[in-house]
């Protein structure tokens, strides 16, 4: 036999042909068997999506059937039929090579059979063989073949279609029709098999034909888009039709009835089963009865019935068995489907709808899901399927059960643009295909792109001949992430167009269609809400033209957050303040990193937001991290020094001194909400914040002409002197924190004692005056001066020399450890700490001292605590908090730190470091210290920050323990764990504390 | 869940069930019951019911009053002594706050989080108790001021016509009908004393048929007109009621304490978890022994474990490891026998699991096994070997709980405050009393 050796194997390739050399030696053995139709088979392969695997079973179909393959080959149209079903489905060809009578279907063109014409067909194949003493599984047999039949002609016609993507919701209609043609015969034989035999029960055959039964299917097949391979979910109703006929009776038969048919599609039989029938979308699910009466499903979705089980019967239809019964049962539901969007756990209902698209996904499937996961199609059928349950209440028309024309109906109705309805219906039309092409391969179930390069060639040559596999998987790539952010545009968008043009297009939501979508993601105000996007989207402004662009993602994200309605409100404000800054517009357009960043700052502290609103400049640090570090001391001192030489009047300076201390605390406070910030980070910022501005308002009331504290120079009567005092002296100051200081003053030479007295009285409350602020508020504390509240604001140093020398309590020596100088000349402040070292580092300290101090903290546990605290809670008196810890790390400074210099320091943490050092402290003790003292201090800064107020006691409130949890990074909704880590964290403290600063141990013990 | 929840509204139509009980337990083990209309019930599965926590011994602080109850549809039960006329059932709850979380101070949750971290581990934890009570004629005392049981009889005694007798048969069909199976019922050593022996189930569900089986066996009493007590140890020359516990873990169907191989078949993962209980045992009995009374059994001499050791079959000893049943490996397990009956189950039970699940953990080493009886050893020797005692006394025993990290992480910080403030409370209540032994030793002669 001889053949065209001119054919190149190039030219072969370019019939889409893989294996090249191989297929030489193929096609001179099919001219061998066939004749020279084999050679014109090859236009015919070279149009299927797998020539190489169409060659070779055309191989074998002409080795089998030569005479008529060789007829089938011999026209071009039939020619091509073939070879196109061939090389896309396996499993279809080895049902041809089973049944070759079934190759005459290839010889005439297949337009779609009507849901009626197949459902005789079908009947009609199994009618026939139901007599007396019928073969059962012959039946079954006789059935599948029907129905795969039927199958291979849907298989052909969408095969040789014109536009694949274009026909796809035709051919997901035809599926569906023959499966419910196969039930429909299915019942048939049932019915036959209860009057005919006795093997499943006894039944008079009068009271089969008295039964009334139909099947209602859900999911893809009651809404006409099924797959090629897919469980059908049903529902059985029955009824009788007699009043001969017990209703309970009639279900029982009924039951039996839906029993067998099911066999008839799953039973073992020569010709293979063909699907599964699922029916555990009934009431009760997979324990609840297989049927039940009209009645019965009535009052059980009356009654029991969970919102998620209406959203199932969105798609029921009546497809099998009495149709009339079916359509009583729809038509009774209905109602309720689409008043469940107004039940009361809606909001939840629609979150599980979108569990259910990121459900659990193995990781190895991630990247290949076609039908889950983002940009999947669960994602398209989740934004259809809310919008329909969102506006179909009050629109009939976007009830329809189909995703295709849900959204062809959406658009219609003006919810949905009709640019994004088509790109949507294209994607999803497109990912169908995919899914579509990739189950009729091998008839298989299955969602996940193929991973060999051999089948995604044959998948993109099936869904385009154009297309190869990267190709292929480009197009994908880019579907799924267009399907993404359609969500976006289709939910989110619209909801600006009830109260502003959005200028593209004519779609427009009235503001009640608005409130329902609003308050279905959670806003609880959606009127409110409705007024604030208003405002943000009116005009023509740039800024509302980017808002309009900006808010649908914002909203999405305010909705994610915990007080969206709070959230949104802010935005408002802070954007009307911003105006027309171009910066801000920018920042918003451009780095979205910023704007989320900002809307995580807005729905977690009041602090902060209400900061923002005076300074909303600051939005711009959003877009740089660098922005949100606290300044270091050296920049604060230059850009006071600055303010202070800039301005000619005492209150204008003192005014831009309050607005830096209120920008520089709004920096450190975003910088703790975004977790950019560690604690320690947080109070030196504070600490260094606090010194400098006391420092330019000491400046400010001393140097500044037009101060008049004193006629002349102050300078040339005393030297004035800051000390920080507790924990503003050991730098650790939080959000909220009081600024505890002691004021000292050296009168110069030439000055009389008096007179510098008063000056530094004048100074101090012209201190006072300048620095109270009401926007931020500012406490100056001078409690801890000798005296306390008694003693004169102001001392000389003499004057604490005298005092301490002569008067000085234990407690006042305590005090000093965390006495740190911050403003004066530096003689004066080592002087001071000359003088207070003795007395705070004492050589010996006296184990009278030592008792003293023991007994006061004793005193102060019980009588400072407020009446009725509960002292497990109290963040700085209770049980191993903050005192705590910091009464035994001074107790323990004033024993050793004369010995040991290294443990010389205001602050507690470092103090317990160099402690463990020396060995003065078991580092696991010292440890639990710190933890202790850590998340107590963190705790009240959280409190501050979250709720613009500070907290002395753990709050009970769970929503406030919510809030400072997720300011402490806890995960969402961790109020019982903090709780308990602070209760675990300072009851530890506390026993290393009593061990330690009593002396307690297991003997000595008592409570 | 939904379908347990839709059984037991429908049983309530179907069987016209006029009250429903809601049924929870507080922190010292005392159980609480509401009782709701049954067209509360469907409401109270949807948001719980609210009531005012701070009612309950331990429950809430009294500024977070506001509590919710959330009947668990798995525990429902008709209450068979309330008779056809006026059908009464009951659930156990769980305590949640308002914002749905559960309530720290929940017993059910205690035992619950602890069950959720053995299941992480892939254990299931199986139980079966041996609970002794006395049956008395009344709760007045006789003349010398002790109570009077029902009758004078012994271990294992057969009391022809006797109230004990008719007393465990109606008591076994009564907790049948609640779905509580009993494995074995007889009298015990003390007159009126008798022991019902609950068939193993898991130990949340144990818990909860342990609360269900104290209440059957007051109503029987009252019913039978007698009185039962669950007192440790109601008579000073008589032996205490304890509440023997056999534990075994699971992996799966597989009895992780298992091990054909191995002396008395017991795998590693036992070893670990009896080494685990007998290194914790101290440090728990301030809960598995809970009041003052619990002492004078544990210290009462006869065959009370007052000493931590473990032997194969001693009955002396703190863990027994009872004889295996060939070819029943699903059977092997160990009895934990310091536990009384007035012993809260749900915190009990979670400690015993935790104690033995940081012995896996950290792979503890189990000590030598004791053979003698060692409350026939002396001091000397006991030192000698090593064996510590429990507790001699609430004291004692709140002191070890105090320094404990296990039980506070076990119980949570709320429940562990609340039980370290109660017992001390207690433990001082009884040192301020003047005793009729102190008055009787030192009035006359001093």
């Amino acid at each position: 036999m001889s053949n065209d050796r001119s054919l190149g194997l190039s030219q072969l390739a370019r019939f889409g042909f893989a294996d090249l050399t191989g297929t030489i030696a193929k096609l001179d053995e099919l001219v061998k068997l066939v004749g020279d139709a084999g050679r014109s088979a090859l236009a015919a392969l070279a149009t299927s999506a797998d020539p190489d695997q169409a060659l070779i079973a055309l191989l074998n179909l002409a080795t089998a059937q030569p005479a008529k393959t060789k007829s089938l080959l011999k026209k071009d149209d039939s020619a091509q039929r073939l070879c196109l079903l061939l090389g896309a489905s396996t499993a279809l060809t080895d049902f041809v090579m089973r049944h070759p009578v079934q190759l005459e279907l290839f010889e005439k063109r297949i337009s779609l059979a009507s849901a009626e014409e197949v459902r005789v067909q079908l009947t009609a194949s199994v009618e026939p063989m139901l007599t007396q003493g019928f073969d059962v599984i012959a039946v079954w047999n006789a059935l599948r073949v029907a129905y795969r039949a039927e199958l291979l002609k849907i298989a052909i016609f969408d095969l040789s279609q014109a536009d694949v993507q274009a026909g796809q919701p035709l051919v997901a209609a035809a599926l569906a029709d023959i499966a419910a043609a196969a039930i429909e015969a299915g019942l048939h034989v049932a019915r036959a098999e209860l009057k005919l035999s006795s093997e499943h029960g006894v039944f008079d055959a009068d009271e089969v034909d008295e039964t009334r039964l139909s099947v209602i299917a859900m999911g893809k097949c009651g809404a006409r888009e099924l797959n090629y391979i897919s469980d059908v979910d049903v529902i059985y109703v029955a009824d009788s039709a007699s009043s001969n006929l017990e209703p309970q009776r009639a279900v029982e038969i009924a039951t039996k009835l839906a029993t067998r048919m099911m066999r008839a599609m799953d039973g073992t039989a020569a010709e293979p089963m063909l699907w599964q029938v699922d029916p555990n979308l009934r009431p009760e699910g997979k324990s609840g009865a297989l049927v039940r009466t009209l009645e019965s499903h009535v009052a059980y979705y009356d009654r029991w019935a969970q919102s998620w089980e209406f959203q199932a019967l969105l798609k029921a239809r009546p497809i099998a068995g009495d149709i009339e019964l079916g359509e009583r049962y729809v038509s009774a539901l209905a109602p309720k489907v689409w008043n469940s969007a107004t039940r009361e756990n809606f909001v939840e209902s629609v979150q599980r709808m979108r569990e259910r698209v990121t459900e659990f996904i193995p990781a190895n499937e991630l990247d290949s899901q076609i039908k889950l996961g983002p940009g999947g199609l669960r994602d398209i059928e989740f934004t259809v399927q809310l919008l329909q349950l969102v506006h179909g209440r009050a629109d009939e028309t976007v009830r329809q059960r189909d995703t295709i024309s849900a959204i062809n109906s959406l658009s219609e109705g003006g919810y949905i643009g009709r640019e994004e309805a088509q790109e949507f219906s294209g994607h999803y039309k497109f990912l169908r295909l995919l899914e579509h092409r990739i189950q009729l391969s091998e008839m298989r179930r299955t969602h996940l792109m193929p991973s060999s390069e051999q089948k995604r060639r044959a998948l993109a040559r099936a869904v385009d001949l154009k297309l190869n596999a990267d190709t292929l998987i480009a197009k994908w790539e880019a579907v799924k992430i267009d399907v993404r952010a359609l969500h976006q545009k289709i939910f989110y968008r619209p909801l600006l167009s009830a109260v502003s043009k959005l200028g593209d297009e004519s779609l427009s939501l009235s503001s009640d269609q608005v409130r329902d979508r609003l308050h279905a993601i959670g806003f609880d105000d959606p009127k409110g809400a409705l007024d604030h996007i208003a405002a943000l989207t009116s005009g023509l402004s740039r800024r509302a033209v980017i808002q309009k662009q900006l808010l649908p993602v914002l909203l999405q994200w305010f909705s994610e957050g915990s007080d969206p309605d709070a959230a949104l409100l802010a935005f408002r404000r802070l954007s009307e303040d911003l105006g027309e800054s171009h910066w801000y517009l920018r920042m918003l357009r451009d780095s979205s990193g910023a704007a989320e960043r900002m809307t995580q700052v807005l729905s977690n502290s009041r602090l902060a937001t209400s900061l923002f609103e005076r300074i909303p400049e600051a939005a711009a640090w959003f877009e740089n991290s660098d922005d949100l570090i606290p300044m270091t001391a050296a920049e604060l001192a230059v850009e006071f020094d600055a303010v202070i030489s800039r301005h000619e009047l005492v209150e204008t300076a003192a005014t831009s001194i309050r607005n830096i201390r209120r920008r520089e605390t709004l920096r450190i406070a975003m910088g703790a909400v975004l977790g950019d910030l560690s604690i320690s980070q947080v109070s030196q910022g504070l600490s260094d914040l606090t010194a400098h501005y006391l420092g330019a308002m000491l400046a400010v009331a001393t140097d500044m002409n037009g101060s008049d504290i004193y006629s002349g120079d102050v300078a040339d009567v005393l030297d004035f002197g800051i000390v920080a005092m507790g924990r503003f002296g050991g730098e650790e100051l939080g959000f909220g924190s009081d600024a505890d200081v002691m004021c000292v003053y050296k009168t110069r030479p030439g000055a009389t004692s008096e007179e510098a007295q008063k000056v530094a009285e004048r100074i101090i409350s012209e201190l006072r005056r300048l620095t109270a602020d009401q926007v931020l508020e500012f406490e100056l504390d001078m409690d801890l001066r000798p005296e306390g509240k008694n003693g004169p604001v102001a001392r000389s140093i003499e004057s604490y020399a005298a005092y301490y020398e002569r008067w000085s309590d234990t407690w006042e020596a305590q005090a000093l450890l965390r006495a740190r100088p911050i403003a004066g000349s530096a003689e004066l402040q080592t002087e001071f700490l000359e003088l207070i070292n003795k007395y705070r580092y004492p050589v010996k300290m006296a184990e009278s001292a030592i008792i003293e101090i023991r007994r006061i903290k004793a005193r102060v546990e019980t009588e400072r605590l407020p009446l009725g605290a509960d002292p497990k809670r109290h963040l700085k008196l209770g049980r191993g908090s903050l005192s705590d810890v910091e009464w035994l790390v001074q107790l323990m400074q004033m024993q050793h730190g004369s010995e040991h210099p290294s443990i010389r320091t205001p602050k507690t943490l470092e103090a317990l470091d160099a402690m463990v050092a020396e060995n003065l402290i078991a580092e696991h003790d010292a440890r639990v210290l710190s933890e202790a003292w850590t998340l107590a201090s963190r705790l009240r800064s959280a409190s501050v920050l979250w709720a613009n107020k500070r907290l002395d006691v753990l709050p009970t409130d769970r929503k406030q323990l919510n809030g400072m949890a997720r300011i402490l990074e806890y995960p969402r909704g961790s109020a019982t764990a903090l709780e308990d880590d602070y209760l675990a964290f300072t009851r530890r403290a506390r026993s290393v504390y009593e061990r330690l600063f009593y002396g307690v141990s297991e003997e000595n013990r008592y409570e | 869940m939904e379908r347990q929840r839709d059984f037991v509204l429908r049983t309530i139509e179907e069987r016209g069930v006029k009250f429903v009980r809601l049924w929870f337990t507080d922190v010292a083990g005392t159980l609480k019951s509401v009782a709701i209309a049954p067209a509360e019930v469907e409401g109270a599965f949807a948001e719980g019911l609210g009531f005012d926590g701070s009612a309950i011994e331990g429950l809430a602080r009294t500024y977070e009053a506001d509590m919710l109850a959330q009947p668990d549809p798995s525990t429902f039960q008709i209450l068979p002594w309330r008779g056809e006329i006026d059908p009464t059932a009951r659930m156990f709850c769980d305590i949640q706050t308002p914002d749905g979380q559960p309530a720290a101070a929940d017993p059910r949750n205690v035992l619950r989080r602890a069950l959720a971290k053995a299941s992480d581990r892939g254990f299931s934890f199986y139980i079966h108790p041996e609970i002794e009570f006395y049956l008395l004629k009344s709760t007045q005392l006789d003349a010398k001021g002790e109570p009077v049981p029902v009758d004078n009889a012994g271990y294992f005694d057969n009391v022809p016509g006797g109230t004990a007798h008719d007393f465990r048969r109606r008591a076994v069909s009564m907790l049948e009908q609640l779905g509580i199976s009993v494995e074995f019922s007889h009298h015990e050593g003390g007159p009126g004393q008798n022991e019902i022996d609950l068939r193993y189930a898991d130990a949340l569900t144990m818990a909860d048929n342990i609360m269900t089986f104290r209440t059957v066996i007051k109503e029987v009493a009252i019913e039978q007109g007698v009185y039962a007590t669950f007192m440790p140890k109601p008579f000073t020359q008589h032996p205490g009621s304890g509440m023997h516990t056999h534990m075994s873990l699971f992996e799966g169907d597989t009895n992780a304490f298992f091990d054909p191989s191995a002396q008395y078949h017991l795998s590693k993962t036992a070893k670990h978890f009896i080494a685990g209980l007998l290194r914790h045992a101290p440090e728990i009995t301030a809960v598995t022994n809970q009041y003052v009374n619990s002492y004078k059994r544990l210290w009462g001499g006869g065959e009370a474990p007052s000493f931590v050791c473990w032997g194969h079959n001693n009955r002396s000893a703190l863990i027994r490891v009872p004889l295996y049943k060939p070819d029943k490996g699903n059977s092997s397990r160990i009895e934990y026998r310091a536990i009384d009956s007035a012993a809260n189950p749900y915190l009990a039970y979670a400690l015993l699991l935790n104690a033995g699940l940081k012995g896996i953990e950290e792979e503890y080493p189990l000590p030598s096994e004791t053979e003698d009886n060692v409350w026939s050893l002396n001091d000397a020797e006991r030192r000698a070997m090593g064996i510590q005692p429990l507790p001699q006394s609430l004291d004692h025993a709140i002191r070890k709980l105090e320094d404990s990290e296990l039980v506070a992480e076990t119980l949570g910080e709320e429940v562990f405050s609340y039980v370290l403030a109660n017992k001390r409370r207690e433990w001082s209540d009884y040192r301020a009393q003047v005793t009729p032994f102190e008055l009787k030793q030192n009035l006359e002669t001093l």
